[in-house]
């Protein structure tokens, strides 16, 4: 256990003061601009790693009458983000309680796999098992603006045929209550 | 204070599971129906890979661990030692998730990063130099432990878990956070163990624990610009 050998204070500082120095360089010309955009020595731009930093959130829109056209979900300004683990062959729902007339922002991706999903809304109070489809369809991804046409709760479910599990990004936006899980 | 909550989140996710059968009936067509009443939200398999997951790319958990068990020679040190650390983050792990605490990601990661710092600059032997003392090994490793732990909780309560399966699933994810680290440690010990073979490996020891402590710095300072810059 005590093979841990003696160093001098002069050794030490110099192991203190490298490791220090190495850090300051590698953060400020690698890691701080590829992930946050922050250049400072400009060595970043020069070498293209400011281009890993810029958010490309260019997902189509859902073209659906209720569903608004989205205008472009610009910066992750997003309010909630959570990922949801569909296991294989299973289905799960993850739903929003929102009032009529909200605007209700999202979107979702998957690792790739494709998932069956229907977006839909339950109104509330109501025993019927009514529900309103907004969309359905079989994509590893969806995005867009929903204008909540009634008060309940609006959400995904989501469908794995696959044999692997599937993890759900959802980022979502707007006044809403989280119900999660179903 | 936490079996309470246990046996609470047990009649909770009782509670939920019967409700929740009549509850899926609705919502969904007649044909997807029978997958939402058979799914009870458990997903042991899932959990188990996102947990070993974590810990084999976690290169955080991974830098500290290679810090442990640096100067560790003994099969039995090295068992002392990653247990201590498997008890401080289990412990954490369960305890966070049970009482829903969400520590800022950036920050727990940031004290995640400072215990590199630390065990590097323990390994170049700057403790006895600077106090005088060797702080106690085991009982920093327990501690860091209870960090590494918050994060993992912090990690896993980014997953929606259903509450009725809450238990079911973290427990495997803490399981899944345990095999990973066997298979890491497995990797680790195998190519130092050759290396150990050299002296190389003890003239080179003071330039791995500096690129150790480097390696803490950089994920300190990412962790730190992360939290102030979102």
């Amino acid at each position: 256990m005590n093979t841990i050998p003696q160093a001098s204070i002069k050794s030490l500082l110099l192991s203190c003061l490298t490791s220090i120095v190495l850090a300051a360089i590698i953060l400020l010309v690698a890691v701080l601009p590829a992930e946050y955009n922050i250049d400072p020595t400009g060595l970043g731009e020069k070498f293209g790693l400011t281009a890993l930093a810029q958010t490309t959130d260019t997902a189509p829109h859902i073209d659906i009458s209720t569903c608004t056209d989205s205008k472009s979900p610009t910066e992750s300004l997003w309010k909630d983000s959570v990922k949801i683990t569909i296991p294989a062959n299973k289905g799960l729902e993850y739903k929003f309680h929102i009032t009529k007339g909200e605007v209700f922002e999202f979107v979702w991706n998957t690792d790739g796999t494709k998932l069956y999903f229907d977006f839909h809304g339950e109104p509330q109070g109501d025993t019927t098992g009514y529900f309103k489809s907004f969309k359905e369809t079989t994509d590893n991804q969806s995005s867009g603006t929903l204008s909540v046409p009634f008060t309940g709760s609006h959400g995904w479910y989501w469908e794995n045929k696959s044999t692997q599990a599937v993890i759900i990004n959802l980022k979502t936006r707007g006044n809403y209550k989280i119900l999660g899980l179903r | 204070m936490y079996l309470p909550n246990k046996q609470s989140a047990l009649v909770i996710g009782l509670f939920l599971l019967i409700f929740n059968i009549g509850c899926f009936a609705h919502g969904v067509d007649s044909n997807t129906e029978k997958f939402l009443t058979n799914n009870t939200g458990s997903a042991i398999g899932p959990f188990l890979y996102i947990g070993a997951k974590h810990m084999v790319t976690g290169y955080d958990h991974l830098l500290f661990l290679i810090g442990v068990i640096f100067f560790l020679f003994r099969t039995r040190d090295i068992l002392i030692y990653v247990s201590l650390f498997t008890l401080g983050h289990s412990l954490t792990l369960l305890f966070g998730v049970l009482n829903h605490i969400n520590v800022n990601a950036y920050l727990i990661d940031a004290v995640i990063a400072f215990s590199i710092i630390y065990k590097g600059f323990d390994n170049l032997g700057g403790f006895k130099k600077l106090l005088g003392f060797q702080p106690n090994t085991k009982i920093a490793v327990v501690i860091f432990g209870l960090f590494h732990g918050f994060g993992l909780a912090t990690k896993l309560q980014d997953f929606a878990l259903p509450q009725e399966s809450l238990i079911t699933n973290m427990i495997a994810f803490n399981i899944g956070v345990e095999i990973g680290q066997c298979i890491a440690l497995l990797f680790i010990l195998t190519l130092l163990g050759f290396w150990r073979r050299h002296k190389s490996y003890f003239a080179f020891s003071k330039g791995s624990n500096t690129l150790l402590m480097t390696g803490g710095l950089v994920l300190l300072g990412y962790q730190l610009t992360g939290y102030f810059s979102a």
